[in-house]
């Protein structure tokens, strides 16, 4: 063998040609997520342009009043504005969910590549493992976890985080078994290919569209169950700004002052349909079959 | 100035809850007690915990059932419909299905309030537990759980569509409902059935955000008491119980499914 042999590349993030033959397959809905999600990207950084008051900033005042010019979308109990306790939210409820995703995506993906892999024993312990702790349902555990830890956003995210990955380990080892049993696969292996070059070279590249998928409908969950934590006053605790902990903060409020339950409501609905959306788009990029029709 | 506890006063509460023995034994025993279903008293009331949870036991698990036939009837009419329909309508069916799926529970249960009961005043709030106050919190469980199933459903429906098998009932000019109901339902209908029971765990979980808002009164209220309270007896019973019944749920409809697939029967058969 050549020395090009023993190099070890790194997976092909990009495929070599993409290809599009049919523009239809580019859904709406697939750019209006990416909108969506440059949107709440534009929204973190709104703070360092525009003069925002601050998050926490109090003006007893101006209690539950309406959106007006000062405060476009209205003060809550404490006077505080609406907007800037939104924008201050954005990376406190979209960070949480990225820290939970990458959380379950350290242990899941390394757990289903080896247990895809090794097969035989290993593969077994490994799953049972996993099935122990998908025997109860994700929300119980993650209440669980967080009640026996104590109720803040850390609790909350490492609650959901202990909950997710097992179904996502799951996941993984599915794509990695389906991909490393292809000819070419098998072939590279003969042909003398290492191990780590066989998994990096002819199995990751397989999965990784997949898993993009995945990665994108699972964080939507996760957002979806952490602000729903939140707003049980488990997750994140008050002063910090969070978009569910802000519903939950406007609940006594809600006859007097609906304002201040529309846009959090909102901002969470379009913060997890940009996910879901970005991961169905993918997913019927990537979908190949024609369905007959009558 | 608090009482200053007496040594022999905290031995005797080490002892009362066994916090005097070494952890393996302790464990040994609560396992044992675990088994008889004895989680022994609530750290913060004092009352034995099954007493607890057997009182609010029947409210959520009404709640979780009621939104589970929601949930199915939702599912299979979205699926259905966003599979058979045009290329616009399903388009359509499959946005809202999302954005179904997207919508916070919690959020829907406050809309739903503020219309229904603060607007058109056809629900109330403080109810008593009785079948009309159930409907509002079930409806709201169930729509993002039917939504989600929807898009399984689809999903399902679409592979089983792109088989020869299909194709070939197009070909002998059969319609399109004939074909659902004869063809891809009876394929279908195992690993559906499977996804609904695990529906079932997610409708358990999701019960204690809407018991909360709704003031349903079922274990919910209980499990969020006892996480401020850092009530561990209750949390820990509350755990093994719904794992259990998520447990039973998951057989019952593996067992269905392998009753009513004769293929998998005869493989049971033979072995």
């Amino acid at each position: 063998m050549s020395d090009r042999g023993s190099r070890i590349p790194g997976p092909r993030l990009i495929p070599r040609r993409l290809k599009l033959a049919d523009p239809g397959r580019w859904p709406i809905g697939f750019a209006l997520g990416v909108v969506l999600l440059a949107g709440f990207g534009l929204l973190a950084l709104a703070p360092i342009v525009f003069d925002l008051p601050a998050p926490d900033e109090m003006d007893l005042l101006a209690r539950l009043t309406g959106p007006s010019a000062a405060h476009p979308f209205g003060t809550d109990h404490l006077g505080r504005d609406v907007l800037a306790r939104l924008i201050g939210a954005v990376p406190v409820s979209l960070g949480a969910a990225l820290a939970a995703m990458a959380a379950i995506l350290a242990i899941s993906l390394p757990w289903g590549v080896v247990a895809g892999l090794a097969g035989g024993r290993v593969d077994a312990v490994m799953m049972r493992l996993a099935d122990i702790i998908m025997a109860f349902p994700m929300l119980v555990l993650a209440l669980a976890v967080i009640g026996f830890m104590g109720a803040s956003l850390e609790a909350s995210i490492l609650g959901v985080a202990a909950a997710w990955w097992p179904s996502n380990a799951r996941l993984v080892r599915a794509l990695v078994l389906s991909a490393s049993h292809r000819d070419f696969v098998r072939a590279a292996h003969l042909a003398g290919a290492s191990r780590i070059r066989v998994v990096l070279r002819h199995v990751l590249p397989q999965v990784l569209p997949s898993l993009a998928v995945i990665i994108s409908l699972e964080t939507a969950s996760v957002l979806l169950a952490l602000s729903s934590l939140s707003f049980l006053g488990i997750g994140a605790q008050p002063p910090t700004p969070e978009w569910g902990a802000m519903l939950n903060e406007a609940r006594p409020f809600f006859a007097q002052a609906p304002h201040m339950l529309i846009v959090p409501g909102l901002a969470v609905t379009l913060a997890v349909l940009a996910f879901n959306l970005v991961g169905e788009g993918m997913r019927s990029l990537l979908d190949k079959r024609e369905p007959y029709r009558w | 100035m608090g009482i200053v506890p007496e040594p022999e006063d905290i031995a005797a509460l080490r002892a009362e809850f066994g916090l005097d023995k070494a952890l393996l034994q302790r464990y040994a025993d609560w396992l044992w007690r675990a088994l008889h279903f004895e989680f022994g008293t609530s750290v913060a009331t004092g009352r034995p915990v099954m007493a607890e949870i057997a009182l609010h036991l029947p409210a959520t698990l009404a709640l979780a059932a009621s939104a589970l036939i929601g949930a199915i009837a939702i599912s299979l009419t979205l699926g259905s419909l966003a599979a058979v329909a045009g290329r616009y309508t399903g388009a359509g069916l499959r946005g809202l299905t999302i954005l179904l799926v997207s919508v916070p529970s919690f959020w829907l249960a406050l809309l739903l309030i503020y219309i229904f009961v603060l607007r058109l005043g056809w629900a109330r709030l403080v109810g008593d537990g009785s079948l009309t106050d159930l409907v509002l919190p079930a409806i709201t469980l169930s729509l993002a759980a039917g939504a989600a199933l929807g898009r399984m459903v689809y999903e399902r429906i679409r592979a089983e569509m792109s088989e020869d098998h299909v194709r070939l009932a197009i070909a002998k000019g059969l319609g399109p409902l004939q074909i659902l109901t004869g063809h891809i339902a009876p394929r279908i209908a195992g690993p559906l059935a499977t996804a609904w029971a695990n529906a079932f765990g997610g409708l358990l979980g999701g019960a204690v955000i809407v018991e909360s808002i709704f003031g349903w009164p079922g274990l919910g209220q209980l499990i969020l008491q006892a996480i401020a309270q850092r009530d561990f007896p209750v949390i820990q019973a509350y755990l093994v119980l719904m794992g259990l019944i998520f447990f039973a749920t998951s057989l019952a409809a593996d067992l269905a499914v392998i009753l009513s697939d004769p293929q998998l029967r005869r493989r049971l058969g033979d072995e």
